[in-house]
């Protein structure tokens, strides 16, 4: 670990991630599992905490019960101490105002009290959303040698895809000269990570000149790259926002090859493994006398006895013989029961597979959800926290199970490719 | 919650020398157990789970392992104002100071310790067994009969009696929990009982300061050895507490693989999730693991793998710790590889307990082709790294860190490797 750096640091943990569909029924998108063992805040949290930054504050909005939980005191990321320190920051009432956040440059607003009792010479704000390593000790020793007022994390994107982020034009040192905020029409490759660091003033002034900017690609930076001196900071490395069920599928892929340039254990990821109230640590995972794997994570207390093949298992999974997991991704303490399928799917916590039942079912991978057609269109399942798929149930591709769903809310016939089922039974 | 009126004394400091090598570098209770943890979690998690809160652990032998383990305590959630863990090495007074000369001996030198918890019993145990058990069970049997001293029983077989403390329990009013005990024999050479001490006493604090004061002035300080022969002469009422429970002890390798081996198969004698097993996460960063992988070659039957290991081999019958590697084309089999072993690429390993950092490079071999139930346990002391197509015969020691230097190509059967 570097020595410490005086840089405050603020990560906005509070968006919805709706077209994360039911993985975010019940948390905050940083808060969803992922390779496992991590949530996808461990990302952002270890590389402040690698890059040898002390203090953090964490802005909350939406759903900040299992983040909050799984935040702790801040201990998994050695935030705990004399000089160090986590702090949540949800929304709250004032005396003259008090509102939800309205974007992401009114959340920062909204806690300016917080920065002034922490000054420092720079605030690193970034998002609780991504999937990468990077070292922002040396993005700030960057922003200092060009004497910037802010610098962007840009990196290299594919000009389709420039469209769903912050685009800057740069000249020859680096400057931004440019901005549009999710152009129609890409005129460069250059897409914003959305990690920036202010100088400490400079962001409060900002901030104070006008409380009709709420967000920072829309408002605070256009005007910052208009006026004053705004650095784009080259990254180059494996980045994923994963917001889609389609990207978050793949970026749990990418943890399964080599190549792919993501490794958590090299990137030293680390996680709060204690969050929730288990009273043992849990055990070795357990592979019986039958059990047949190809290319899996498999995390301590599953109990593995069928087949998994090209799958992520978090904690606790339990696959009975005969059973088979193919291109899923499980989460904690699911059950898939002797000779059930699942395949190409994604079931949050606790979920339980009846015996020979099959999630994922047919080869027509084309009938897009009809509830969320823009959420699940490559044929990938999802199954919500603790839902039950009965004894024999068939569900089909790009469906969606919801959270909570009981035996009973099943009619007794297939699940069609693209429906999705409700609690209370209704199938849309 | 009331201040609690129990104070259980943990005896870690002893070495063992039947483990050999694993115990070179560390006390017996430090040696690792159960694919991730160490044997000392087995009683640290049955206090925690009988709700006993202030624990003394007496260490002595190369204690750095074992107090690096424990930490703070907290793992066993024994931080609060009530709830503690302290350790207690030996110490220097104004009135001179020693080793412990033996457990009687290091319970007296922490007499003050104890007396200023003023507790209302005092559970004394060693932290060398594998067992699940609920310590208040024993203490209610102890507060029942209003006894001086209780100690827990276990059966074994005849054949193995003569290692232990043995004792004849009176059988009275069908009470299976156990009974006055009417004789004691200390590892005698024909057992006349097959009900084994498990060296866990609980004694009436007065009872046991007394004993400790006259136990001073000889020379010799054991409890099985001198203290219970004398308290029984005495007349004192002291009860043995029959423990039905599955019990591991590790004295010897061959004993310890064969422990480790109760944790496999369909049901388990050792369950870590039923035992409500905890360990200490910090210790050597396990907790930061990520997800074990297995490759697209992996062949994994009845085994169990922790976090961080990575496997393109064949693993059976056999316990991995965390970050250990076994590359494609390697067979590790009936094995036991502790944290941090990297097994090369078309190696084999059969019946091989591995310490801690060990690399074997390609094409090493050690232990035998097939194994039979009597074939000996093959040993290697922590980091080595063991030269390509090395050939270890079975039942051979290698000593530890012996990374460099000139090794023959052929290792004995039997044979210790310096």
């Amino acid at each position: 670990m570097k020595k410490g750096k005086k840089a405050l640091v603020l990560i906005l943990a509070g968006g919805v991630g709706s077209r994360l569909n039911i993985l975010v029924q019940k948390r905050a998108k940083p808060a969803v599992p992922f390779a496992g063992i991590y949530r996808i805040i461990d990302f952002s949290l270890s590389n402040v905490m690698n890059s040898g930054l002390k203090n953090v504050g964490i802005l909350t909005q939406y759903k900040p019960l299992s983040l909050m939980d799984h935040l702790a005191m801040g201990d998994a990321w050695d935030f705990s101490g004399r000089s160090r320190g986590l702090t949540i920051l949800p929304p709250r009432t004032g005396e003259s105002e008090s509102d939800w956040y309205k974007g992401t440059a009114d959340a920062v607003r909204r806690n300016i009290d917080f920065l002034e009792s922490n000054p420092s010479d720079e605030v690193v704000i970034l998002s609780g959303d991504h999937i990468y390593n990077m070292d922002f000790d040396a993005m700030i020793e960057y922003h200092r040698s060009k004497s910037a007022d802010v610098t962007i994390a840009m990196m290299v994107v594919p000009r389709s895809e420039i469209h769903q982020f912050g685009a800057g034009i740069v000249d020859k040192n680096d400057r931004i000269i440019e901005w549009e905020e999710k152009p129609k029409e890409p005129r460069t490759n250059l897409a914003s990570m959305g990690i920036y660091v202010f100088d400490f003033k400079y962001l409060l002034d900002c901030l104070k000149r006008d409380k009709s900017e709420v967000d920072f690609g829309m408002h605070i930076l256009p005007r910052s790259i208009a006026e004053d001196n705004v650095f784009a900071y080259p990254f180059y490395g494996y980045w994923r926002d994963v917001g889609t069920i389609q990207a978050y599928w793949e970026a749990n892929m990418d943890v399964l090859r080599k190549d792919s340039g993501i490794s958590p254990q090299k990137w030293q990821i680390r996680t709060n493994v204690e969050g929730g109230s288990r009273i043992s640590d849990r055990a070795p995972a357990r592979f019986g006398e039958f059990c047949s794997l190809d290319t899996c994570l498999v995390s301590a207390g599953s109990k593995i006895d069928g087949s998994v093949t090209n799958s992520v298992l978090a904690p606790g999974v339990i696959v009975e013989k005969g059973a088979k997991v193919n291109n899923s991704i499980i989460f904690a303490d699911c059950i898939i029961r002797a000779g059930a399928v699942v395949d190409l799917a994604i079931l949050d916590k606790r979920v339980i597979v009846g015996a020979n039942a099959v999630v994922g079912y047919g080869d027509n991978y084309k009938v897009v959800n009809r509830f969320k057609p823009s959420h699940l269109y490559s044929g990938i399942t999802l199954v919500g926290k603790a839902a039950v798929v009965p004894v024999g149930q068939l569900i089909g591709r790009n469906c969606v199970v919801n959270g909570g769903v009981t035996a009973a809310s099943y009619s007794g016939l297939p699940l069609e490719d693209g429906d999705t089922l409700f609690a209370d039974g209704k199938v849309t | 919650m009331l201040k609690p009126t129990t104070l259980a004394m943990i005896l870690a400091g002893s070495r063992v020398n039947e483990l050999n090598v694993l115990t070179s570098s560390r006390p017996k209770s430090a040696v690792p157990f159960g694919g991730l943890g160490r044997i000392i979690d087995f009683p640290l998690s049955n206090l925690l789970n009988s709700g006993i809160e202030q624990i003394a652990l007496l260490s002595q032998y190369r204690s750095y392992s074992l107090i690096n383990h424990i930490g703070t305590g907290a793992a066993w959630d024994m931080i609060g104002r009530y709830r503690k863990l302290s350790i207690l090495p030996p110490s220097q007074g104004a009135m001179g100071g020693d080793w412990y000369r033996g457990p009687a001996d290091a319970i007296h030198q922490n007499l003050d310790f104890i007396r200023f918890h003023e507790p209302e019993e005092i559970l004394i145990l060693s932290g060398d067994h594998v067992y699940s058990m609920d310590y208040q069970d024993m203490i209610n049997y102890h507060t029942e009969k209003d006894a001086d001293l209780t100690i827990a029983f276990t059966r074994v077989p005849r054949s193995d009696a003569h290692r232990f403390g043995l004792a004849e329990i009176e059988e009275k009013d069908n009470d299976t929990r156990g009974g006055r005990i009417l004789d004691y024999w200390e590892k005698p050479l024909c057992p006349q009982s097959d009900w084994a001490s498990m060296t866990i006493l609980c004694f009436k604090p007065d009872v046991l300061y007394q004993a400790l004061e006259e136990n001073h002035k000889g020379e010799s300080y054991h409890f099985g050895l001198d203290i219970i022969p004398s308290l029984l002469q005495k007349n004192l009422k002291i009860y043995g507490y029959k423990f039905y429970g599955y019990w591991g002890y590790t004295r010897t390798i061959d004993e310890y693989w064969r422990s480790s081996m109760d944790m496999l198969g369909s049901n388990p004698a050792i369950d870590l999730e039923k035992w409500m097993f905890r360990t200490n996460l910090d210790h050597r960063n396990i907790r930061d693991n990520e997800p074990a992988l297995m490759g697209e070659n992996a062949i994994v039957t009845n085994s169990l793998i922790y976090n961080g290991c990575k496997v393109g081999g064949t693993v059976r019958n056999s316990i991995l710790f965390p970050g250990v590697h076994v590359k494609r084309g390697a067979v590790v089999e009936n094995s036991i590889l502790f944290y941090n072993n990297i097994v090369g690429k078309n190696c084999r390993l059969n019946k091989v307990v591995s310490d801690v950092n060990v690399v074997f490079k390609e094409k090493v071999t050690a232990g035998p082709l097939v194994c039979a139930a009597h074939t000996p346990v093959t040993v290697i002391g922590w980091n080595n790294t063991i030269p390509q197509s090395t050939e270890i015969g079975e039942g051979a020691t290698i000593h530890p860190n012996r990374s460099g230097g000139v090794w023959p190509s052929y290792i004995n059967s039997g044979e210790e490797f310096h």
